[in-house]
Formats: structure tokens, C-alpha cells, sequence
């Protein structure tokens, strides 16, 4: 089967920084994959990419066989890539039903009015927030927040999911129906791209992994192999570990 | 239903304004054009630059440019074929203006609109002097006060009515999103320098036509006139007053203001700038969303 996400030779500078080293790798549509690695190995700047948020300095992305390497954001959603933020970002002048809406009435197939609405209710309603739509942002929790981030990406209705430590942050009965959430849309067929450090989020969730380090890809393969390896050891925990 | 209702009051308010030349004495029709030229302005500054914080000092230039269009052109064309002009050209400067600007953040955009409206005036001035050989120009066009009003009017009208529409449509949805944060507005799929220029485009051309109506009354323009910078700011904390963030905020403040302002500045000439600063640190500190914000606020502290 053709990639549904296929990523290659990324390359990305900041100033004498390499923060992103020729990496490469493809999602195959429906599949969950974890994108690991220590803090500042450049994971979020490959989601960046990835979403158009940075320009790449080199390689390219190509999604459904579509090249979106140069594309800007809203070029690249309408190809089917939704995602979500490393610190949730609701956008706190609109109510909690409102931040999905943008995402509906900015789709690929663009609705407006009841048919919107309609959209809204069942992704709120998927994420767990049903019947909460008039709230303010603000006064939603932690967890809620980020289920209001969900719905938002997911309102675009996406082929692809970028999710960016979406897990982070949750204690551990949230952790468990966040998780039981990302399960459910990989049921849906969703093809999904998680930043993760929780190890319990990785096992449950990712068939594949794919570990970074300093901004080079240092391991890939099935995540119960991925996480034995010795190289991935030694770039979380050093060299006595290994 | 409720619409409806708030429909049919304006369109009352509206017919009142219209009929109230033809009663009140001439001073009085004075204060009102002046008030609807800052109601239209305001209302129009804050269609662009409230919800998404863009806030522009580059209303004089669009009001200068109005006001110039028709001092050159007023013996040349027809009246409306003038106005046509001017919202063309204010059109095509935020055109320009604004495809070499919304890239810029904050700080910097209050800075280079700033300068934009100083270079206009300095072009202009510059152009009269050296190239044409004339300081101040001559409208003479056969409007009383009441003509003039009459057309502010029917402007503001339609000023409200496009950012009332604006407001319940998705670009507005899409500007909200993008004051908060463009990022997020930019993942959820919207074009956000289109939608900010489209804006942009629309406040700077009713900005241009409200110079544009204006400049017969003052029978004699040159540029220190009608490149004023006191009309940006006065502009800016009346939309800020009121409130930018909302359909009817720039009214409410631009209404009390200018009748302080055109007070004030019969009774303190000398003194009128020092208090228009004072009043406008006061503003941003006391009321930074605006009065109905406030109000708001108020009515929710006392129910809780």
C-alpha cells in the first residue's frame, strides 16, 4: 500500500543549529506511529514541517502522494492534516463550540449555518464535550481544553493526525480516556503521528516508533523492539544504562 | 426576531438623523456631520483593527488621500465619478500598504502605519511645492453642511451594515481566530494574510471616503490640514472607548468623545493636546476593552 505520509530527508537550521538531520520515514494510511525521543531532538520541529508551520531548509513532505513540502498551513490542511499543539492553544475570544467551528467552516468542504453546527455538536460530542459548546475556553480544565483542541483538528475531518504531546499533563484516570480516545479514532482508520514521552500512552497506542536524537533518526521499528534497542536507551538515559 | 427588532430601531435612529438638518439650527448640523465622520471612521478602523489587533496610526493617510483626490479632481470630473476615484486610489494604496505590511506584529505595525501617514503628507506636500507650484487647493463644490451630512450618513449606514454582516459571516469567525492567534487560525485551514488584506482593504476605502465627503467642507485643504495626525488618534480611543471588539463599541465611544473634543477645543484651545494624551492613558488603563465591556463586567459582578 502507497504511504499515506511520506517524509523524506527533512532538513531543518536555526541559525549554526542542525536541529533536523536528513530525516526520513512513511505512514501507511490507518496506521498509529510514535514519534519519541529526548527533549530538544527536534520532534516538534518535524511536526512543524510537517504542517507548514516552518519552512523545511531541505527533503520533502509529501502527503497522499501530493507534495506540501513548500505549502503554508492552511494550504497543507486542506490536504487533510489536521494537528494539535504542544501547549494547547484554544483561542479564548471565541466560545469552546466556536473553536470548532473555524475548523469546519475552513475545511476541505467548507460548511456554514445548521449544517456546521450539526459537525460541531458530534465532535464535541466524540471528544466528551457534549451539550458544552456555549462555555467560554477559559473556563475549561486542563483535560477539557485539550479535548476541545481534538475536536477542533478533528472538525476538519483529516486524514491525517499530528498529535503533539497531546497526553502531556494528564493525570492518570485522564490519561486513561485520552488514550481510550486516540484508540477509538484509530479504529475509524485515522492515521495518526504522536510526539509522546508517556511509555504507557506508547505501548498502548503505537504499532511503530521512530526515535530521534539531536535531530538524526537513531531507531525505527515495532515499539516493543524500538524501545529495547540499545541506542534508544543510551539517548534517553546515557551511556551507563545501555 | 430579535434582529429584526434592533433593525428596525437603527433604520428609526437613522430616519431621525436624516430629518434633524431640517430642524436644528445650522451649528448643530455641523456637530452632527462631524460626530457621524468619527462614528464612520471609527466604526471603520474598528472593522480591521479590533478583532485583529492590528492597531493602524494610518487612518489620516486614507482620510488625507480622500480629501486630496477631491481637491484635485472637484473641477475636472463629476461628483460621483470623484468619489469613485478616491475609493479607488484608497483602494489600491491598502492594496499595496497592506501586502507590504501584515507581515509585521505588533509594535511594529503601530510604527510603520505611523510613518506611513507622515510620508503620504510629506509626499504631498513635497508634490505641491515642487511639481504643481500650488501650497493649498480650493473644493468648490455646491454642498451645504446638511449635503455633506446627508452623505456621511448613508456611509455610516453602510459601514455598520457591512460589519454587521462581517460579523455573523465565517471571516469574521476567521478574524477573531486570528487576533487570538494566528498560528492555531492558520492550521484550521484559513488564508490568513488574504483575509487580513481583505479587511484591511475595506476599512482604508471607507476610511479614503469619509476624507473624500469631508473635503468640501472645508473649502480650502492643504496637507497640514487634512494629514492631521489627531485624526488617527482621536479614531484609535474613540474605537478604543467604546469598545473595538464590537459592532456598536466605536459609536459609543465616538459619540461622548467628540462632543468633549469639540468642547473642549472651543473652551481650551491651548491645552486641548495635553488632555487628549490624558484622556487616552486613562482609557487604556481604566478600560481596556471598552465601555460595554465594562458594563458587562459590571452586570456580571453583581449577578454573581
Amino acid at each position: 500500500m502507497s504511504a499515506q505520509l511520506e517524509i523524506s530527508n527533512l532538513h531543518k537550521r536555526f541559525g549554526g543549529l542542525v536541529a533536523v538531520k536528513s530525516v526520513s520515514f512513511d505512514l501507511k494510511p490507518g496506521e498509529v506511529v510514535g514519534l519519541l525521543g529526548p527533549n530538544g531532538s527536534g520532534k516538534t520541529t518535524v511536526m512543524n514541517m510537517i504542517s507548514g508551520a516552518l519552512p523545511c531548509d531541505g527533503g520533502s513532505v509529501r502527503v497522499g502522494g501530493k507534495d506540501v513540502t513548500a505549502l503554508k498551513p492552511h494550504k497543507v490542511s486542506k490536504h487533510g492534516v489536521a494537528r494539535t499543539f504542544q501547549l494547547v492553544r484554544p483561542l479564548p475570544t471565541l466560545t469552546v463550540g466556536e473553536n470548532v467551528l473555524l475548523s469546519v467552516a475552513y475545511s476541505r468542504k467548507p460548511k456554514w449555518g445548521r449544517a456546521a453546527q450539526a459537525i460541531v455538536d458530534e465532535k464535541l460530542e466524540f471528544v466528551g464535550l457534549a451539550g458544552r459548546g456555549d462555555e467560554k475556553v477559559t473556563n475549561l480544565n486542563y483535560i477539557d481544553q485539550k479535548r476541545m483542541e481534538m475536536a477542533r483538528a478533528l472538525a476538519a475531518e483529516p486524514e491525517i493526525l499530528l498529535l503533539d504531546e497531546w497526553l502531556a499533563g494528564l493525570n492518570p484516570s485522564e490519561l486513561r480516556i485520552g488514550i481510550d480516545l486516540v484508540q477509538h479514532l484509530q479504529g475509524q482508520g485515522m492515521t495518526i503521528l504522536l510526539v509522546e514521552h508517556i511509555m504507557e500512552a506508547v505501548r498502548a497506542l503505537c504499532s511503530r516508533c521512530i526515535v530521534m536524537s539531536a535531530g538524526e533518526k537513531i531507531a525505527e521499528g515495532p515499539s516493543a523492539e524500538v524501545l529495547q534497542d540499545p541506542v534508544v536507551i543510551k539517548a534517553y538515559l546515557g551511556d551507563d544504562h545501555a | 426576531m430579535k434582529t429584526s427588532i434592533a433593525f428596525a430601531l437603527a433604520f428609526t435612529a437613522l430616519a431621525l438623523l436624516a430629518v434633524a438638518p431640517l430642524i436644528l439650527p445650522e451649528y448643530w448640523t455641523g456637530v452632527l456631520l462631524g460626530m457621524t465622520g468619527y462614528v464612520t471612521l471609527a466604526t471603520a478602523w474598528a472593522l480591521f483593527s479590533g478583532p485583529t489587533r492590528y492597531v493602524s496610526l494610518a487612518t489620516v493617510a486614507f482620510f488625507g488621500v480622500g480629501a486630496y483626490t477631491v481637491a484635485v479632481l472637484n473641477e475636472v470630473l463629476p461628483y460621483p465619478l470623484v468619489l469613485l476615484c478616491a475609493a479607488g486610489i484608497g483602494m489600491i494604496m491598502a492594496l499595496v500598504v497592506g501586502l507590504s505590511t501584515l507581515r509585521l506584529a505588533g509594535v511594529y505595525f503601530v510604527i510603520f502605519t505611523f510613518g506611513l501617514a507622515e510620508l503620504v503628507r510629506q509626499t504631498v506636500s513635497w508634490w505641491e511645492v515642487n511639481v504643481t507650484y500650488t501650497m493649498g487647493r480650493y473644493v468648490f463644490l455646491p454642498f451645504e453642511g446638511h449635503h455633506i451630512y446627508w452623505q456621511l450618513l448613508a456611509l455610516a449606514a453602510i459601514t455598520f451594515l457591512i460589519a454587521w454582516a462581517i460579523g455573523r459571516s465565517r471571516i469574521g469567525l476567521a478574524l477573531k481566530a486570528l487576533g487570538d492567534d494566528e498560528t492555531v487560525a492558520a492550521h484550521a485551514g484559513i488564508d490568513v494574510t488574504r483575509i487580513k488584506l481583505f479587511l484591511f482593504v475595506v476599512s482604508s476605502t471607507i476610511i479614503t471616503l469619509v476624507g473624500a465627503i469631508q473635503a468640501p467642507r472645508w473649502t480650502y485643504i492643504e496637507p497640514s490640514i487634512v494629514f492631521n495626525p489627531t485624526v488617527s488618534f482621536m479614531t484609535l480611543i474613540m474605537a478604543l472607548l467604546g469598545g473595538a471588539m464590537r459592532l456598536w463599541g466605536p459609536l459609543v465611544g465616538a459619540v461622548p468623545l467628540f462632543l468633549l473634543f469639540e468642547w473642549l477645543s472651543g473652551r481650551f484651545p491651548d491645552h486641548f493636546s495635553i488632555i487628549l494624551g490624558a484622556l487616552f492613558i486613562l482609557i487604556v488603563f481604566v478600560m481596556p476593552n471598552g465601555v460595554l465591556a465594562k458594563i458587562d463586567d459590571l452586570r456580571k459582578g453583581r449577578q454573581s
